[in-house]
């Protein structure tokens, strides 16, 4: 698992590569989730994730519950097909924004 | 040089009558513990008795005097002077129209208050629209109104008024209680389940934020005791109203998440090292009960986490299925209570919070080394149940044990009712187990006071315990009822009078209150007191999906009472009379039907 940042003004593009299981959640969880400041905005690519365990879906819902509770939006883009069934099943599709080019995701973040 | 004690003072006396003189205008009364008062009424003296929700005044001032009979168990609400050995009585409060009569044991008393509550609840929550789960918020103020800035709700909260209103239905038969039953056992599975896919198990978010359209979940607890973390507590009472509601239509959904979120109990929660138990938090990403990251929760054990399986869901799991494996379960939790909760070297009270190697933690939050009066209610209440599902001697020794140490310790002798929390051990000098916060009484702890001390009694044929819950029994409906709004008061004053300055105290809606322990109560002393005690058949009514119970069978089990206590006696289909039942067995075989039906059965006492 690779796990790059950038942050640009109010915006922090997120690059993950690699599956996001068991063995990767916890890394992404203490590297991810002290990025959620007050009124952030997060890109999160995940064009280079091939698969997503349930505990990877664990570690979504805490960024998303931190991000919002800090008045901050966040929005997924790159999902693969899989992984969009996967959260369509478990019902996270529903409150996720999710875009499918980072450029379009910026469009809905700003 | 302090001043003694001496000024006025109003209090309660609960107690019996032990002589009336009516020349001087005075009584005797006996408190539960032997303490004897006398009493004097004066021209202003007013009586009623106990009143049910949704019963008018029952006054009773004009026969007060012909009814202070010697032996009869009243309240009297009163001024003690220092002048005097005379208590002054300004109100007295009687628990039936006869000596030997409890109001709340005719057979239609906790019918009549499980509808109130359930008509209550469906109002405050739908007003008298469409039931939408939508427009459901955890926060109801004292008046059943719902605030305008709060959007949040609980699984638990939802849960257990799920579990109310199932209830209802089973008690009364009326279909807009099943209704707001089963479209708020949807509700929870649509947007409070996380089925894990890989583990094959569910779990339950802590609760939702609705505004509008959108929804927040919110995954982890964010309660204080459980801050970030998957609390035991909360996965279990996520079960209890889905589980309620089984028992009546058989839905294979609702199975279906049971099974899994029993999993995730014996999966993740289970300690499969030698210690055994099951730890009270999860880390909310690894589901790991040791991760460092749940800080004072890290790899502990306590009260909910083990003992509160049995009654908040797995009983009634087993009682509308019958499965060995739910059977063996609870088995496991009451051996591993019996085991490790006892700690009579130290304390009148069990043992609530652990270590992983059950060493005790007399050091986490507001427990410390205080004992939870109810905890120990609780534990007696529901070993007498596991006992007459397997007798082991130790369950019924223990089950005593506690129900014969717990009024001198837990109850208040003088007024009547439980206290809530105390210290365990008594410091130099101490005779009284100090109350950690105040000695106000909380309505759930008086409702583990009257189920184990009715089914104690029952069960082992107990006339002094017998005794007990008829006073609990008392003081619960003599003060806990708000005849006014409807509902009940969350806290009374150790005299009574209902608590309500602000926060919990004026919540009706809220975590722990949400209309479970008083339907439960509703539900329980109705089976005990009729069919255990007084012998009276009692009326269930049921609404199987069609093909919804594997093999078309319904268990109509109302609770587990000792081994051929009762039967069927009567069952209708649709009000017909329909006979394919198995009386001692109280299981009714369905007939193969497309169609929606309606089963109406009379438990009778053998």
């Amino acid at each position: 698992m690779k796990i790059n940042n950038l942050t640009i003004e109010e915006v922090t593009l997120i690059d993950l590569a690699g599956n996001v299981d068991a063995n990767t959640a916890l890394t992404i969880q203490e590297k991810v989730l002290p990025l959620a400041q007050t009124g952030r905005k997060i890109l999160m690519d995940m064009t280079k994730v091939p698969y997503m365990s349930s505990a990877g879906l664990r570690v979504l819902l805490l960024l998303y519950r931190q991000v919002s509770a800090k008045d901050g939006r966040i929005v997924l883009v790159g999902l693969s097909e899989e992984i969009q069934d996967t959260m369509s099943v478990t019902g996270f599709l529903d409150f996720f924004t999710t875009r499918e080019t980072i450029q379009s995701g910026l469009e809905a973040l700003n | 040089m302090m001043d003694n004690v001496n000024f006025p003072f109003s209090d309660l006396i609960a107690g019996y009558v032990t002589f009336f003189d009516s020349d001087n205008d005075i009584f005797g009364i006996q408190c539960s513990d032997g303490r004897e008062f006398l009493v004097a009424l004066s021209p202003i003296t007013y009586a009623k008795l106990i009143q049910n929700l949704g019963e008018p005044y029952p006054d009773a001032t004009g026969a007060m005097r012909s009814m202070l009979t010697p032996g009869r168990y009243l309240f009297t609400y009163g001024i003690f002077y220092p002048d005097s050995p005379k208590f002054e009585a300004k109100q007295v409060i009687f628990v039936g129209r006869t000596s030997q009569d409890y109001i709340f044991e005719k057979p239609h008393w906790w019918i009549n208050q499980v509808h109130s509550l359930a008509e209550f609840y469906l109002k405050a929550q739908f007003r008298d629209e469409e039931i939408d789960y939508r427009n459901y918020r955890t926060t109801l103020n004292i008046t059943g109104i719902k605030p305008l800035d709060n959007f949040r709700q609980e699984t638990d909260t939802i849960s257990r008024l799920i579990y109310g209103f199932a209830t209802a239905y089973m008690m009364t038969g009326e279909d807009k209680f099943l209704e707001a039953a089963e479209k708020g056992t949807t509700y929870l599975r649509e947007h409070m389940r996380f089925v894990d896919l890989d583990e094959g198990i569910a779990y339950w978010y802590h609760g939702i934020d609705v505004q509008g359209d959108r929804e927040q979940k919110l995954f982890a607890s964010e309660f204080d005791d459980d801050y970030d973390a998957i609390p035991a507590y909360e996965q279990i009472y996520a079960l209890a109203g889905p589980i309620q509601t089984y028992r009546i239509t058989g839905d294979p959904h609702i199975l279906d998440d049971a099974e899994l979120t029993v999993k995730l109990f014996n999966d993740f929660f289970l300690d499969k090292s030698e210690y055994g138990g099951y730890f009270s938090h999860l880390d909310p990403v690894t589901l790991d009960p040791r991760s460092d990251s749940l800080g004072r929760n890290r790899a502990k054990k306590n009260w909910n986490s083990i003992g509160d399986h049995a009654p908040a869901y797995l009983f009634n799991l087993w009682l509308a299925t019958g499965k060995q494996e739910y059977a063996d379960m609870l088995e496991y939790t009451f051996d591993t209570i019996e085991r490790r909760f006892p700690d009579w070297e130290h304390s009148p009270f069990v043992q609530e919070r652990f270590y992983e190697d059950w060493s005790a933690d007399t050091t986490w939050g507001w427990q410390q080394n205080r004992a939870v009066v109810g905890h120990n209610l609780k534990i007696a209440w529901n070993l007498i149940r596991m006992y007459n599902l397997k007798p082991k001697d130790k369950y019924a020794e223990l089950a005593t044990r506690i129900a014969e140490i717990m009024p001198s310790v837990g109850s208040d002798q003088q007024r009547g009712g439980w206290y809530d929390m105390v210290e365990r051990s008594l410091e130099a000098g101490q005779s009284h187990y100090r109350y950690v916060w105040h000695d106000r009484k909380a309505w759930w702890q008086q409702e583990q006071a009257i189920l184990a001390y009715f089914i104690v009694a029952g069960t082992l044929k107990n006339q002094e315990y017998l005794r007990l819950a008829r006073e609990s029994a008392a003081f619960y409906n003599a003060w806990f009822l708000d005849i006014e709004d409807g509902g009940i008061y969350f806290n009374v004053l150790a005299n009574g009078i209902p608590y309500l300055t602000s926060g919990n105290e004026r919540s009706k809606g809220s975590h722990s209150m949400s209309l479970y322990h008083s339907t439960e109560l509703c539900y329980l002393a109705a089976v005990y007191s009729n069919l255990l005690i007084n012998k009276n058949p009692m009326t269930f009514y049921f609404k199987p999906i069609p093909g919804g119970f594997p093999d078309n069978i319904l268990h109509v089990y109302p609770d587990i009472l000792p081994p051929g206590s009762i039967r069927i006696g009567e069952c209708e289909i649709n009000g017909e009379i329909y006979s394919n039942y198995d009386a001692e067995k109280l299981i009714v075989k369905l007939p193969l039907d497309e169609k929606e039906i309606k089963v109406k059965v009379k438990i009778v006492p053998n």
